[in-house]
């Protein structure tokens, strides 16, 4: 009893992390180059449908990711024109293509499917990592997870290894930090900064794709439920740094997830309490009293050469 | 840590970091623009919103007459829908009287939900057995209070600790609405007795004397209620405030230039606590009206959609009171015809969240038209 609970409470705690993980780690990226995009919810959402309406129609869940993946990024190139050359306020256009995005999906969702609302749609298998599988309780929980959880670690690594090591990561860095110094350094700042909200972009669309496809096999309207700004409070508690978010991402999920090992803990947790954890700890750290990391200094702020 | 991430929205007020111009660029803009924006991005939208639901096989003609007669049908969907627009009214007045200081409020969704949750706990414990009318006027007072504390915090965590407001009203927004949440699933707490046969996860109806009186006494084919009068009280307030004293004054001299502002003697951090402290009492008065004029009791959703609706009036109406009315009747009337839309002519209310989602992102990325130098 206290066993199956447990490899429950793993299993659901890393399948929760997992779309914030994907979407946050994208998310990291774009930041350090300066543009933060509210619209990461949006972006989520109008994946997590389209990979569903894509997977239900060719019965491929693969392409359905695929399709996920480009409307995500679609979303994420007008993002990129509005915030990075029309120079808007990149915080208020994201509240507005989020709210965008919940009325065409949710329009587009009644149209489409109307009727058909609870049925299943093609989604990816479970993998079972040979070996680490069989381990008792950790292997089912962690080692029995689609292929996208595996695509989301990758991600972390990936993410970190461009930022630091290479000449496109220093070039974030510098854009997010003192754009004018690297636009005289011969940087261009509009491109290191498209590139950096269309990676948003992809990841958010494999996060969001993961709700569908991967994770519930199904569409339900506004099923991101505030994921996207989630993943930007992971970026913010996890203070920029990629392994940090990772493991601000962890812990937003098992503190969800512990609400399915309370009762066989005979633990009297509020829900509640649960659902507001993540948000208050990011308070605390948006205003300072956890860590000491700061924020990119460019960060929202558009550039315009003088 | 979001520190002094300059949120000027959508140029509404000149940012801080922009290099000194003539002094003429602030005295005349191109203030033709300034309304011609809003409203041609409102046209446009509602024009594609008519598109997309004649493009998806459905009847324009019949979806424009179930959303009139959601609308204005009848008595009772005007007074519904004037309701509607006195909530997203007072969320749009609190946006524009922050905005005047240049933050940028989009916590109104929690201010609502605070606001709502606070003057139900006064309506049901305590405030019924009041005398002449203090019955629902101190829950109203309590929940405006609730929601100026909620903004206020926003206000301090900005003057204190340079934490960007909208990153913090938006986190206070996710933590109220699971407080609100607690509170009706707890039975020591709001929710109604056991008793019921049914036990929903909402409070009891609040007693008569506390909820609002009906502005046309007798009238029982009209939901309208004093809610109306306290909003026009408001916004003529809030206009004298922002235009007609010191206080607006030294608001604006806040948004516009911080450093010069406190420089001059202003108490930049006492202004910027009291501007985001107004906004959410006036949402937390929003959210007290919902509840003691329609609702009368408290569910964990009432305040779904409110703080954005609200947040676009403010948005759209680009700083003016006027605005903000006219703006707020727009949205109340429209969100309500076109629920009424989805139930009699089948056309998805969605559609109306396209039209507010591409009204929002065209008027903010028109900023660099309207802000060009003159």
């Amino acid at each position: 009893m206290m066993e199956d609970a447990l490899i429950v409470f793993l299993g659901s705690g890393l399948r929760l992390a997992m779309p914030i993980l994907l979407a946050g780690t994208g998310e990291l990226l774009s930041e350090r180059a300066g543009v933060l995009n509210l619209s990461l919810d949006g972006m989520m959402l109008s994946s997590a449908f389209t990979a569903a309406a894509v997977s239900w129609f060719t019965k491929s869940p693969l392409a359905g990711l695929a399709a996920g993946v480009l409307c995500a990024l679609v979303f994420a190139y007008l993002q990129a024109i509005l915030s990075v050359t029309l120079r808007a306020n990149q915080l208020v256009v994201g509240i507005g293509f989020n709210i965008l995005a919940l009325g065409a999906t949710t329009f587009a969702y009644r149209e489409i499917f109307g009727a058909l609302s609870r049925d299943t749609i093609p989604g990816f298998g479970k993998v079972h990592v040979p070996l680490l599988a069989d381990i008792p309780v950790i292997g089912p929980a962690l080692f029995q997870q689609t292929g996208l959880t595996y695509v989301a670690v990758a991600l972390v690594v990936l993410t970190w290894a461009i930022l630091k090591y290479t000449a496109f990561g220093l070039a974030v860095r510098a854009v997010g930090d003192d754009p004018r110094a690297a636009d005289k350094a011969g940087i261009s700042v509009t491109r290191t900064r498209y590139l950096g909200v269309l990676y948003a972009g992809f990841a958010a669309g494999l996060g969001g794709a993961f709700m569908s496809v991967a994770d519930s096999n199904t569409f339900t309207e506004g099923m991101t439920r505030g994921a996207g700004y989630l993943a930007i409070t992971a970026v913010i508690f996890g203070g920029w740094n990629p392994w940090k978010t990772l493991g601000a991402c962890l812990l937003f999920g098992f503190a969800t997830a512990l609400q399915f090992l309370a009762p066989a803990l005979k633990l009297d947790i509020p829900v509640a309490l649960l659902l507001m954890l993540p948000y208050v700890l990011a308070l605390f750290a948006v205003a300072g009293f956890v860590g000491t990391d700061r924020q990119p200094l460019a960060l929202t702020l558009p550039f315009r050469r003088a | 840590m979001l520190r002094r991430a300059s949120v000027g929205i959508d140029g509404m007020h000149v940012q801080p970091h922009a290099e000194p111009g003539p002094a003429r660029r602030m005295a005349v803009p191109q203030g033709w623009l300034r309304v011609a924006v809003p409203v041609i991005a409102t046209v446009a939208a509602l024009a594609v919103g008519l598109v997309i639901i004649g493009a998806t096989g459905n009847s324009v003609a019949d979806a424009v007459e179930a959303l009139w007669d959601g609308m204005a049908g009848s008595a009772f969907n005007l007074g519904a829908s004037v309701n509607r627009a006195i909530s997203l009214g007072f969320v749009g007045l609190g946006f524009i009287f922050a905005n005047r200081a240049n933050l940028t409020n989009v916590g109104g969704e929690g201010q609502i939900a605070m606001g709502g949750m606070f003057a139900t706990a006064m309506a049901l414990h305590g405030a019924a057995a009041l005398p002449f009318g203090l019955s629902f006027m101190l829950p109203l007072a309590v929940g405006t209070l609730a929601g100026a504390g909620w903004g206020g915090l926003a206000g301090v965590l900005r003057a204190r600790r340079g934490t960007n407001e909208v990153i913090s009203t938006l986190l206070l927004t996710f933590i109220a609405l699971p407080i609100v949440y607690w509170s009706v699933e707890s039975f020591h707490l709001l929710r109604k007795p056991m008793t019921e046969v049914s036990s929903l996860p909402e409070s009891p109806e609040i007693a008569d004397a506390t909820k609002l009186p009906m502005l046309i006494p007798g009238d029982s084919t009209s939901p309208l209620h004093i809610g109306l009068i306290l909003f026009a009280v408001a916004a003529v307030i809030v206009w004298l405030v922002l235009t007609r004293t010191a206080f607006g004054l030294k608001l604006r001299a806040v948004g516009l230039n911080a450093i010069a502002a406190r420089r001059a003697g202003i108490p930049t951090g006492a202004m910027i606590v009291t501007s985001m402290a107004v906004a959410g009492g006036l949402g937390g008065l929003a959210g007290a009206i919902m509840i003691q004029g329609q609702n009368f009791y408290l569910t964990s959703d009432f305040s779904s959609g409110y703080g954005f609706d609200g947040l676009v009036v403010g948005l759209l109406s680009r700083g003016s009171t006027a605005g903000v009315v006219l703006c707020a009747l727009l949205f109340g009337f429209l969100r309500s015809g076109s629920i009424a839309m989805e139930i009699t002519a089948h056309v998805p209310a969605a559609v109306m969240l396209i039209c507010q989602g591409l009204i929002v992102i065209a008027v903010a990325g028109s900023t660099w038209i309207v802000d060009r130098k003159a």
